[in-house]
């Protein structure tokens, strides 16, 4: 199960984020153990460089891309190795949505379309589509293209 | 949803400009959320009302709303009802990225059931649209909204979805069906036809979705599984996503199957292949689940190189991932690690932190006793940089390689004693401290060493907590080294400087010594009268307490022995208990007596379903809890015919003697006194149809030969749902732990009730109810006592009454199964957690304590090692006040 995915900026303050099955009462402490975790190591990291850390029974991948942290929390089958398929197709549709890596401001300007992408990515914990092509048709509902 | 994450959602910087930041204060950009309200996006929301409708600008507005969705604004039932009713207004436009953001808005908002009819005939007509991505999302949408009942009309659908010939909508309508198999399983499991056709499907994500599902809707059948794991590891599977997945799955074959000795192993060799993918995320997954399974070293070697080959890769992830698997490897293989060594010290000045304790944790296991010096070093470097988290697991670690290398305690003494000098939180030196106390335990040599360095961290210690766990520790241990007098100005220097928790632990501390150490004792009674002016209270009274009774003022018992055993003997009253019977206790004439207070460490609620569904009314103060075995001897008590039985040794938990939901339910509870037992039926009728009246049971104790029945009382009447007890007593002889097996018939006048008006018929029939056997055993008779430090009651105890044999315990599941087993035999309580044993152990060493019937205490070492394949050998020690019990409980393990 893919616990979380959350967009925060450089500040640490929440732009996206996206639980399943995390009860609501636990989902402060994840929020501020993930931004804890980002502003501990990501200051310095390369734009889109993968940290990987592990919590209790959980796998957490997270990384920078542009101006914005992004952080994916996954249990069982989603462990770093998944969550690393995860996160990539998260960040290329994301970068393709703003036809570079996001500033701030950009991530705003284009925030529907994140949204979107997010929903066909991660769908309610479980990996959907994972191809940024792909996924940049099926939020303007185009089918996609055949291999 | 409020939120206060620091400094993030409530805090206005959200809002403020945004800045470019190579820009000058004068070109300010604003977010495109800037000043964003709630009241204004609801009435821009009204725009969806329009019948002109401006696709452009609606889309914006629901943009708007999802931003103020995830910035944890929540709306109220009619703002979500209006949103909901108005947002379906939009399936009249036929502008597709507006009808992406309506599906997405659904979903959002997750409508009540209530207000799902709305929109679920737009769903339904684009769910058999033409346009394949109408049908993709609207299948999604539904899946998050529906019912079951709608769930079987649209059925039809979703198996046609998951072999449509378009991937979307195939994968859509399979992760759906993973999704709707929690509610609804019987249903998704009727599409298994489907859903094994879209798992040969060409497209990879298809087929990852589909194997994901069939897997889960036959998880219970092993053989299901064990044909579709066969099937596929011979066919291709695409993606590698899917491939991890099959790869999990055929490890869960080989752990299930037991025939591993065969010599064609079809599974196994798939696995190998694996290793050999081109996928990484493939090789990674084969090699975790190989190294996971009980292979021989030969087997295990291309699974270890293949991950040392990731622990140099580029990519950060491969890295954490090999070096986790490594560290679990080196758990229980460490030699099949060392090949690593190299790579692993490369991998300590990782940028990562995460992945450089892991390098260094599984050094820790894998170094040999000549490169731990060298180790050490590194790791001092290290340790700067790395957050508390990760220290602490590097403390963990160089306590398991110091009991490993006991030799080598000298450096790693050293090691702790620095990290304790440097900052750190609470659980990070708290951390040390175990540690040290631990080496202390376990290695003699490291004892006069590692108190000097507690004694040190204590003169300059924050924690209140730590300095009275060290004073007491050292209280402990200080007296029986080769100078205790050493120790005694760092614990006066906490008398004169600390907070009054830690003065009243270190006063106890310094009477340890007086009372231990005879040459000490003038000195420290001097030093204990200064405490007798502490502005404390608890500090005066200890001193007070201490200078009379080790003085011979106050007379405590016969000898000097006594004395030292009430005033640092171990507490074996659970406070849970004490605090409990305090709460119960009314002042009188009569003293609070301690020894009335119940032993048992598990305190089991009494169990009375009528009171349990009336709740006290609001504001009535709740009843302090009041032990199980209190309550019983209170309720016992009461009932003249057991008034002259005596004090009430042990009450066991509620036996079930009918299965759940049968006609009429009975557990019951074993009552033991030194020489008769009491059982007490809990009864309840479940049928409102009935009453019954002159309820007994009829115990046959024919196969427990030393019990003879001496007393039964009967239940007048049983209405439906109106628990009652009836108690049979046997006599028994006196101190004997008689055993036996009792058959039990519950008996009973069956009376017809009507259930409109209550009454029950005049008449009523005989009728009688077989109850499941009732077994008294050994453990029934041993109290679940802890002790506080096992070590020291141990040595407490006469050496001359242990007990020592061995047994073999045949095969075993594993060595947990055998722990728990003669754990549960004996009834006794684990201390000091070693009833867990982890995983992969050889070997394992559990402490057990108890008080057996006629209050004698008792002290078991058990330790268990794994001879061969699955054969448990255990060895047993009995240590106890009485020779007798400790014979006693070896007969117990032998006949059990």
């Amino acid at each position: 199960m893919i616990l979380a995915v959350l967009f925060a900026n450089s500040e640490g303050n929440i732009l996206i984020e996206r639980f399943h099955g995390v009860p609501a009462e636990e989902r402060l402490h994840w929020r501020s153990f993930l931004v804890k975790l980002g502003a501990e190591n990501l200051k310095g990291a390369k734009s889109e460089e993968l940290l990987v850390a592990s919590h209790k029974s959980v796998s957490i991948v997270y990384t920078m891309i542009g101006d914005v942290c992004l952080y994916i929390v996954g249990k069982d089958e989603y462990d770093e190795l998944a969550l690393s398929e995860v996160i990539f197709a998260v960040t290329s549709a994301v970068k393709d949505v703003c036809a570079k890596p996001p500033t701030e401001r950009l991530f705003l300007d284009k925030y529907g379309r994140i949204c979107l992408c997010l929903d066909e990515i991660v769908w309610q914990g479980l990996l959907e589509n994972t191809e940024k092509d792909r996924v940049r048709r099926l939020i303007r509902l185009k089918p996609p293209v055949e291999p | 949803m409020p939120r206060s994450l620091a400094g993030d959602l409530t805090d206005p910087e959200m809002a403020q400009p945004y800045m470019k930041k190579d820009d000058d204060d004068s070109d300010i950009e604003y977010s495109p959320f800037f000043g964003i309200e709630k009241g204004a996006v609801l009435q821009e929301a009204r725009a969806f009302h329009d019948p002109q409708l401006d696709a452009r600008r609606c889309s914006q507005v629901i943009t708007k709303l999802l931003y103020l969705i995830n910035q944890g604004e929540s709306f109220t039932k009619v703002e979500a009802t209006e949103v909901f009713f108005a947002v379906t207004k939009l399936f009249q436009s036929n502008d597709a990225g507006l009808r992406r953001l309506v599906y997405l808005m659904i979903k959002e908002l997750s409508p009540s059931s209530d207000e799902v009819f709305i929109v679920t005939s737009s769903l339904m007509k684009d769910m058999n649209s033409k346009t394949d991505m109408y049908r993709a999302n609207a299948i999604r949408v539904l899946c998050r909204i529906i019912d079951g009942n709608l769930l079987t009309q649209i059925e039809r659908y979703l198996k046609q979805a998951i072999v449509d010939k378009n991937p979307v909508v195939a994968s859509a309508a399979l992760v759906s069906g993973i999704h709707l198999l929690q509610a609804n399983p019987e249903i998704v499991k009727r599409w298994s036809n489907e859903v094994q056709e879209a798992v040969q499907s060409r497209a990879a994500l298809v087929q990852f979705h589909g194997l994901a599902l069939l897997h889960q809707t036959r998880q219970n059948d092993r053989l299901a599984i064990s044909k579709l794991v066969s099937s596929l590891t011979r066919g291709s599977v695409r993606s590698p996503l899917a491939q991890c997945l099959l790869i999990r799955y055929t490890s869960q074959v080989i752990r299930e199957s037991s025939n591993t000795q065969s010599g064609d192993r079809p599974f196994f060799d798939y696995l190998e292949s694996c290793l050999r993918h081109k996928a990484e995320m493939v090789i990674l997954e084969a090699a975790r689940k190989i190294t996971e399974m009980d292979v021989t070293s030969r087997e295990l070697a291309p699974a270890i190189t293949v991950l040392q080959l990731f622990l140099s890769s580029s990519k950060p992830v491969l890295r954490f991932a090999a070096v986790r698997t490594l560290n679990k490897v080196a758990i229980t293989r460490p030699l099949a690690v060392t090949n690593c060594n190299v790579d692993l010290e490369s991998l300590m000045s990782d940028q990562n932190r995460s992945i450089a304790t892991l390098a260094i944790t599984t050094l820790l296991k894998t170094g040999n006793e000549s490169s731990v010096d060298r180790l050490m070093k590194q790791i001092t470097s290290f340790m700067s940089d790395i957050s508390d988290e990760f220290k602490i697991v590097v403390i963990e670690a160089i306590r398991s390689l110091c009991l490993k290398f006991p030799l080598k305690y000298r450096s790693m003494m050293i090691f702790l004693s620095n990290s304790l000098r440097e900052e750190g939180g609470f659980e990070y030196k708290k951390a040390i401290v175990d540690s040290i106390v631990t080496l202390i335990g376990a290695i003699p040599d490291a004892k006069e060493i590692g108190l000097l360095h507690l004694c040190e961290f204590i003169e300059d210690c924050e924690f209140t907590y730590l300095s009275s766990q060290i004073l007491h520790f050292l209280g402990n241990e200080g007296p029986r080294t080769s100078d205790p007098s050493r120790y005694i100005r760092y614990i006066y220097n906490r008398v004169i400087l600390e907070n009054p928790t830690v003065r009243a632990s270190a006063v106890s501390t310094l009477a340890k010594f007086g009372a231990l150490v005879d040459e000490l004792k003038p000195r420290i009674f001097v030093l204990l009268r200064r405490c007798l002016f502490d502005t404390d209270d608890e500090v005066r009274d200890r001193a007070t307490l201490y200078l009379q009774t080790l003085n011979g003022e106050v007379a405590v018992g016969n000898s000097e022995k006594d004395v030292k055993e009430f005033l640092f003997g171990s507490f074996d009253v659970p406070l849970a208990n004490l605090e409990a019977s305090l709460r119960t206790y009314e002042p009188s004439e009569e003293p609070f007596d301690i020894s009335l207070v119940s032993r048992e460490a598990r305190s089991q609620p009494l169990q009375d379903k009528k009171a349990a569904g009336k709740k006290p009314p609001a504001g009535a103060p709740t009843p302090a809890p009041v032990s199980a075995v209190d309550a019983y001897q209170k309720m016992l008590s009461s009932i003249p015919e057991f008034s002259g039985f005596g004090r009430l040794f042990k009450s066991s938990e509620p036996v079930e003697l009918t299965e759940a939901e049968t006609e009429y339910a009975v557990n019951v509870v074993k009552h033991i006194y030194e020489n008769h037992v009491v059982l007490q039926y809990n009864c309840t009728n479940t049928i409102p149809e009935q009453l019954l009246e002159d309820v007994t049971v009829y115990v046959d104790a024919t196969d427990a030969e030393e019990f003879s029945e001496v007393f039964s009382k009967p239940l007048k009447s049983l209405p439906y749902d109106s628990p009652g007890q009836i108690f049979v007593a046997f006599e028994k002889p006196e101190h004997v732990p008689a055993i036996g097996r009792f058959s039990n018939v519950l008996k009973f006048t069956v009376k017809e009730v009507d259930t409109s008006s209550g009454e029950a018929d005049e008449d009523g029939v005989e009728d009688e109810y077989q109850l499941e056997d009732l077994e008294i055993v050994s453990a029934d008779y041993m109290l679940r006592v802890a002790v506080s430090n096992f070590r020291n009651a141990w040595e407490n105890m006469d050496p001359e009454s242990e007990r020592v044999d061995e047994y073999g315990l045949g095969a075993r599941e594993s060595l947990a199964e055998a722990v728990s087993a003669v754990t549960s035999i004996l009834g006794m309580q684990p201390c000091e957690g070693t009833e867990v044993v982890s995983s992969n152990a050889r070997s394992h060493v559990c402490l057990l304590s108890g008080v057996y019937i006629g209050g004698v205490k008792v002290l078991v070492r058990l330790s268990f090692g794994l001879s061969g394949p699955k054969e448990v050998a255990m060895k047993l020690a009995v240590r106890s006040d009485d020779p007798e019990v400790s014979d006693k409980i070896h007969e117990i393990v032998a006949s059990g």
